[in-house]
């Protein structure tokens, strides 16, 4: 089945072996952290490193924002695109008609982005999530190249091919990218903070089981549609805010450019790498993958030798790492302790071991919100991961 | 008249279509893996044709004698070196892979032979013949035919040897398959070099009738995985249904309305059939639980 | 992203503040991607360029160091890519990318810097509606492409139904709807008019539609593939138009040929910047040298390379008139009004940046070469071909 549960926790000792690192090294982690984030721009003032810090910041918040649906519910989204497309023009359009200056007032449109992203996840998410699995990925795809179409060809208000512009703001080069770091790091913050809401919460539990097994939930008595819908439109919102800061930094919006294939696959991707369906997934993911990629576009001068070292790189990571990173830190963190704890039980010949049917600890891992209510919802669960045979 | 023509574009088109999208969902219906890389299998297949073309003159038609087995045994290599060694959750993971192997494969063709636009110019490129006021050209004849003929081969494949009752018990329950002495992994090798062998030959028409880098597989990928949703998931005949139907809707909306509305409405419908039968035209009726 | 930040940091080359190490030019150029074709050569243009004028002396007496990256043709990328020229490798001066796409955000970090950007490739007119004076385009914008030709047609033929089609492309559109504006105004009828996507394979219908209008003059916004494609349905429609005119496609040379046959070439036109036989201002020089530094022949040259070698050739002679690699002094050079010259023709620049002295030349296929035909009085035109051979008649 899954590669977790081969991992030798099957005798693993009776006390609960939490399924993450304890409390005090997840805060100090994140506070190290944050704190490096927020120096990052002080200590690397250039504007060529700043700007890669921008876009990864972009992308951090839209891999968040996608990972609060996708990663919580199970149902793959590759039609994300459609919210980072709408706000893009929503701040443009915005900017545009009621007369915003650039500068720091542009920012002030983000949320505006977000909420409108948000009410159109409504309607949209409402046909498409009737659909499951590769469908529902196609489906989402579809909508994404529907709406850019639309952009394409309702000229008079975007001016179809040609796209918009935004006027720019008149900070000066040297620190002209730290505005846009700084506010998609708070945007980046406050995604965070909505998907360890929604993590922790009882209607993240909801989504959870859906993620594990839809019908069983419904049997639960969880109104499956209303709880996908939700997250599928705060989701939206998190994606439209990065969209919102994409379109003043690059300075002009174009249909290809908004409604992107590649942007989707390009944060699929880097969530799937961190760690799908955890929190810290999509920040691992983001903050590595990013600035990496952009690192070798600029040190490959050939852009087919790049295409090879991504590729090559991609598929040593997907075999080496196949649950995503976050995950498989955590579970070899927890081999550590597993192994140091028998070794500790084995000096003390506590005969009562074998009573741990690795069963019970596969089950558990495999559908955390069933499992023992001391476990929090675990991070090291892969989503559906031959979920269908367990499940029959 | 011009509607009557569109429709006819359609259909001649959308058989080599049918050719590609049929490597598709052959590969998902035994394997359940999502072929990402079968757009640039198809600019591969286009490419080897347009080498032996330009270098050996060989006729492209001809060429596939060489390109279809060539192709095959690289469908086999990838199954072996990336497919076998996936774990779980294959939907998915497969996707991924397949996703890298087609960014290396695009890497490697770029190099090998530039981002220079080319196409196969034969000398009969251009030749048609009329019917009535209808204009049939040969090219897109040749290519449905021959089109008709592959699909027809690997339905007989499927439906009338031993080869095709393992494939399709494989697809049905892989695990009953197993038990009964079906060698799963060999089947689903070959199944895969199958696939990729169709979109050789796809790849030929496509090198015939359209101008191609390696940049041209996004397009043609994402054209192809809506046909396989459309018409069904693992369907043979569905691939065919859908990509007649995808070409003659866009054909017939450029036509009477405009061409920038095409593909709109070929996704408008796509949706609206989807609400209707999530396993598309001619899938499967069990979507199995999430 | 530490490494990346160290790395970024210390690539930086120290030449900066020497004025006796090479200037350094810097571009980004789309090598993968929807570009990656055009991508190409204008990265050869700008590098046939550096070999010319480093073996004439360089610029200021110093050796040209040409310092590409690539962009996969997108916006972002481009925007990361300027700002690393321009702030870790410190280059003197920045060209223009390809296509008015990504010319407009690369305009924009240019101008935040202090940068002038002297482009050729990207002319739509979304660049000089920014209201950035430091933006230079040395061919013809957009919306003057079919000029020349539009006022031939009228000047020799009597009204007639025309037929367009065009991609939907910031560039592109605009130059067809120039045109179309210019001949609508002269009471030529527009019978036909499509958008088609760039995502378009299949252009089939669209080709039948203008083929059953048997509008006697066609004239498509088209980039190389569909250039292509249209004239195979078209010659598979059996309609053959008395005056085809394509953006571009027939200008690609022998890529063109192959792909349409050497006998269906005659008669047909595309509007240009610039010919391979040209006696413009060291273009003899700059097409000998890039058959010897990439291959092929003359006429398989692309006009990305004139263009981008024109970028060049302008920047060249602005610096050696201000004696000094200071932008801001290039930017108030360069909105003088002195006139440069270029493989393309004069070059004169307006507030906005476009090129005022631009004449954009139209060319047309005959005997299998592409002869430059209009407009008369410039260079040396063969006489042009009112009515377009029928297919399969030769070159």
């Amino acid at each position: 089945m899954t590669a977790i549960d081969v991992t030798p926790t099957g005798a693993a000792a009776p006390e609960h072996i939490p399924y993450e690192p304890p409390r005090q090294i997840r805060w100090t982690g994140t506070g190290l952290l944050l704190v490096f984030l927020a120096v990052f721009p002080l200590l690397f003032p250039n504007p060529a490193v700043t700007s890669i810090a921008v876009i990864t910041m972009i992308f951090l918040v839209a891999a968040i924002g996608w990972n609060i649906f996708s990663g919580y519910s199970g149902y793959i989204s590759i039609g994300h695109a459609a919210y980072y497309g709408i706000g893009q023009y929503t701040v443009a359009l915005l900017a545009m008609h009621a007369k915003v200056p650039a500068g720091w007032d542009t920012f002030g449109l983000l949320p505006v982005a977000g909420l409108v992203c948000a009410v159109a996840a409504v309607p949209i998410g409402y046909v498409v999530l009737r659909v499951r699995r590769h469908t529902f990925i196609i489906l989402t795809v579809a909508v994404m190249f529907i709406l850019q179409l639309l952009a394409f060809n309702l000229v008079s208000w975007t001016n179809g091919s040609g796209g918009l512009e935004m006027s720019f703001p008149t900070w000066q080069g040297s620190y002209f990218n730290e505005p846009f770091y700084y506010v998609g790091l708070v945007a980046a913050v406050v995604a965070c903070a909505a998907s360890w809401w929604v993590r922790r919460s009882k209607y993240g539990l909801g989504l959870l089981s859906i993620r594990d097994d839809e019908d069983r939930a419904r049997g639960l008595g969880i109104n499956a549609a209303r709880t996908k819908l939700i997250a599928y439109a705060i989701s939206a919102f998190f994606v439209g805010v990065a969209g919102g800061l994409y379109a003043p930094f690059i300075g002009s919006v174009y249909p290809q450019f908004g409604f992107d294939p590649t942007f989707d696959l390009a944060v699929a991707v880097l969530v799937f790498v961190g760690g799908i369906g955890t929190l810290s997934g999509p920040v691992i993911g983001a903050l590595l993958l990013i600035p990496l990629q952009q690192y070798f576009y600029l040190q490959f001068g050939n852009a087919n030798l790049y295409l090879i070292a991504y590729g090559v790189l991609f598929i040593l990571i997907l075999r080496l790492l196949p649950a995503g990173i976050a995950p498989s830190v955590t579970q070899l963190w927890r081999r550590v302790l597993v192994a140091r704890r028998r070794a500790a039980a084995r000096s003390r010949a506590v005969p009562a071991l074998a009573v741990q049917s690795s069963a019970v600890q596969s089950s558990a891992v495999q559908s955390p919100a069933a499992g023992p209510p001391e476990a929090p919802p675990a991070t090291a669960a892969v989503p559906q991961a031959g979920g269908d045979e367990v499940a029959r | 008249m011009l509607v009557l023509q569109a429709i006819i574009d359609g259909i001649l088109v959308g058989g080599f279509y049918a050719l590609m999208a049929g490597g598709l969902t052959l590969v998902f219906g035994v394997m359940e893996i999502v072929n990402f890389a079968q757009g640039i299998m198809v600019v591969l297949g286009a490419y080897l044709s347009y080498a032996l073309f330009t270098h050996l003159s060989i006729d492209p038609f001809l060429s596939l004698v060489i390109t279809m087995p060539g192709m095959f045994l690289i469908g086999i290599a990838v199954y072996w070196s990336m497919i076998r060694p996936i774990k779980q959750d294959r939907v998915i993971m497969s996707l991924l892979v397949m996703f890298a192997v087609g960014t290396i494969a695009e890497g490697i063709l770029d190099l090998v032979f530039t981002s220079n636009l080319v196409q196969i110019s034969t000398p009969y490129v251009n030749n048609s013949f009329t019917v009535g006021s209808l204009i049939f050209p040969d090219i897109y004849v040749y290519a449905f035919l021959m089109s008709v003929v592959l699909l027809a081969g690997v339905y007989y494949l499927l439906y009338r040897t031993r080869f095709g009752r393992s494939l399709r018990a494989s697809m049905q329950n892989p695990t009953a398959a197993r038990l009964v002495g079906i060698n799963t992994d060999w089947v689903s090798a070959y199944t895969l070099g199958i696939g990729v062998a169709m979109a050789a030959a796809g790849g030929m028409v496509f090198g015939l009738t359209n101008s191609f880098d390696a940049a041209s597989s996004y397009d043609l990928i994402s054209r192809l995985l809506a046909i396989v949703i459309f018409g069904g998931f693992g369907s043979l005949s569905g691939a065919l249904i859908a990509s007649v139907l995808m070409l003659v809707i866009q054909d017939v909306v450029a036509v009477v309305w405009s061409p920038t509305w095409g593909q709109t409405t070929f996704y408008v419908i796509l949706i609206l059939i989807l609400l209707v039968r999530p396993q598309g035209l001619l899938g499967r009726k069990a979507v199995r639980a999430q | 992203m530490l490494a990346l930040a160290a790395a970024a940091c210390g690539s930086s080359p120290s030449s900066s503040g020497t004025s006796h190490g090479p200037i350094t030019i810097g571009v980004s150029v789309s090598l993968s991607g929807d570009f990656s074709g055009d991508g190409l050569a204008t990265k050869q243009g700008y590098e046939t360029w550096a070999a010319f004028q480093n073996a004439h002396g360089g610029i200021l007496g110093r050796k040209i160091q040409m310092d590409f990256l690539s962009d996969g043709s997108s916006p972002t990328q481009v925007v990361t890519n300027y700002q690393k020229l321009i702030t870790v490798n410190h280059v003197n001066f920045v060209l223009g990318p390809y296509s008015t796409l990504l010319t407009k955000p690369s305009s924009v970090i240019a101008n935040r810097y202090g940068y002038v950007m002297i482009e050729a490739i990207g002319g739509g007119p979304s660049v000089f509606q920014q209201g950035l004076h430091n933006v230079f385009d040395v061919s013809a914008s957009a919306k003057y492409q079919l000029i020349t030709f539009a006022k031939w047609l009228v000047a020799t033929h009597k009204p007639e139904d025309v037929a367009y089609a065009s991609m939907t492309d910031p560039f592109l559109q605009p130059m067809l709807d120039g045109a179309r504006a210019y001949l609508s105004a002269h009471g030529f009828t527009s019978v036909v008019y499509k958008l088609y996507p760039l995502e378009t394979t299949d252009y089939t219908p669209i080709a039948s539609v203008i083929a059953a209008s048997k509008a006697p003059v066609v004239v498509l916004g088209t980039m190389p593939p569909d250039g292509y494609a249209f004239i195979q349905d078209f010659i598979q429609d059996r309609y053959s138009p008395k005056v085809l005119i394509e953006a571009s496609g027939p200008d690609q040379g022998t890529a063109f040929v192959k792909a349409v046959g050497a006998n269906n070439t005659g008669g047909i036109m595309v509007p240009n910047t610039w010919f391979p036989g040209s006696t413009y201002y060291q273009n003899s020089a700059m097409v000998s040298l890039y058959i010897k530094m990439f291959g092929g022949t003359a006429n398989n040259i692309s006009a990305d390379v004139a263009e981008a070698f024109s970028a060049g050739q302008v920047l060249t002679q602005a610096v050696d008139h201000i004696k000094s690699t200071s932008n801001s002094a290039l930017e108030h050079y360069l909105h003088s009004g002195a006139m440069f010259q270029s493989v393309q023709g004069p070059v004169k620049f307006l507030p906005d940046g476009e090129n005022s002295a631009a004449t954009p030349f139209v060319f047309q296929w005959q005997h299998g070469t592409l002869e430059d035909v209009l407009p008369a009085g410039v260079g040396h035109p063969v006489p042009i071909l009112a009515v377009k051979p029928a297919w399969g008649a030769g070159g």
